[in-house]
């Protein structure tokens, strides 16, 4: 259990981990993975120390810096099935298979947009600013 | 990169239009509540947690970068404030490991990286890295050469094995091994040619010649 537990988690799925940048299926998977493996628990310790000492790898900082993450337009383009087929064949793998948390909840929001009426919204937006907004500069 | 809107958004606040953060929410609440609510599962509650995270961008403000993307910064400390509320309510998934774990996770900070190599070093390193890829991955997207860029993003971001990648994408072994190595050349190349030293980035050493 512990080996099959450790062999199925990537190194760069462990580092995807730390950035919290999984879908929840496969978040979920490497939780289950680290609570019943301290081997994993190791590996991952010693990424976080490899971090720490500055060491970073191609991966990080193509998920820090989203290189292949679509806009917000064009996930709105793919909602409504307006891109060319390639890339619309990329998109769908970028959320599907990668499954990258940021571009999934851009998608799900813009889903939601469609959808939700306005009040709901206008609510929430409204609840946010007066929680926050005393923190502005000169409002202290 | 930073949107000019974003950067004139952050330039408002900073001087403490209320508008300018009435703004900043509209454009960002949404995808934010979307984040935290796929690992919550729990409306008011990851309203709560989107709530905290625009009272710790605010508190923040003073050291946000603008050079910085808005979008990744908000995403971030949510994801902080995600962390932080599922240890409070004893519900986060490695309560119940070794504490050590729980805490090494919370106190993944990179501007806390102390030792070995400078946080400047890092940066220059790291920005080097993302332009050259930045770069390829653009002419990739224009010449329509989609195979490519999702051979590169399962070998370094979700680190498959050349032959899952294979059997996944129905291409051959030999094949990704080729686009793994003609991409490990051009960012070997643009390291070299940026000054900074190549072995930084050990997965660039392990490709052999096809
Ligand atoms: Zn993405």
């Amino acid at each position: 259990m512990t080996k099959a537990a450790k062999t199925s988690i990537s190194r760069e799925q462990l580092c995807g981990y730390l950035d919290d940048s999984l879908c929840d299926t496969e978040t979920a998977r490497v939780e289950d993975a680290l609570r019943h493996s301290e081997s994993l628990r190791k590996d991952l310790r010693s990424l976080m120390q490899e971090r720490d000492r500055g060491e970073h790898s191609v991966g990080a900082i193509w998920r820090r810096s989203r290189l292949t993450c679509p806009n917000r337009e064009q996930l709105g383009s793919f909602l409504l099935g307006v891109l060319d087929a390639g890339f619309h064949g990329y998109v769908e793998f970028h959320l599907k298979t990668v499954g990258c948390a940021f571009c999934l909840a851009n998608l799900a929001d813009l889903e939601e947009q469609r959808r939700e009426a306005a009040p709901h919204t206008h609510q929430r937006r409204k609840r946010y600013f007066e929680s926050s907004a005393g923190l502005l500069r000169g409002k202290r | 990169m930073a949107s000019d809107s974003d950067r004139l958004l952050v330039q408002q606040i900073r001087q403490g239009d209320p508008r300018a953060w009435d703004h900043l929410i509209a454009r960002y609440e949404g995808r934010l509540l979307a984040f935290v609510q796929r690992r919550l599962h729990d409306r008011a509650t990851s309203e709560d947690v989107v709530q905290e995270t625009f009272i710790g961008f605010l508190t923040s403000l003073p050291n946000f970068d603008e050079r910085r993307e808005l979008q990744t910064y908000l995403f971030t400390i949510a994801s902080h404030k995600l962390t932080d509320h599922l240890r409070r309510n004893g519900r986060h998934p490695l309560q119940n490991a070794p504490d050590e774990l729980l805490h090494l996770k919370l106190d993944d900070n990179p501007a806390a990286s102390s030792m070995a190599r400078s946080h400047e070093r890092r940066m220059l390193e790291s920005e080097a890295v993302a332009r050259c890829l930045g770069q390829l991955i653009k002419d990739w997207q224009t010449e329509g050469e989609f195979g490519r860029m999702k051979v590169l993003e399962l070998l370094f971001v979700k680190g498959w094995a050349n032959r899952d990648v294979a059997a996944f994408l129905k291409i051959n072994e030999q094949q990704v091994a080729n686009i793994r190595f003609a991409a490990v050349k051009k960012i070997g190349d643009f390291i070299r040619d940026a000054g900074l030293p190549a072995d930084v980035f050990p997965e660039l050493h392990v490709a052999d010649a096809p």
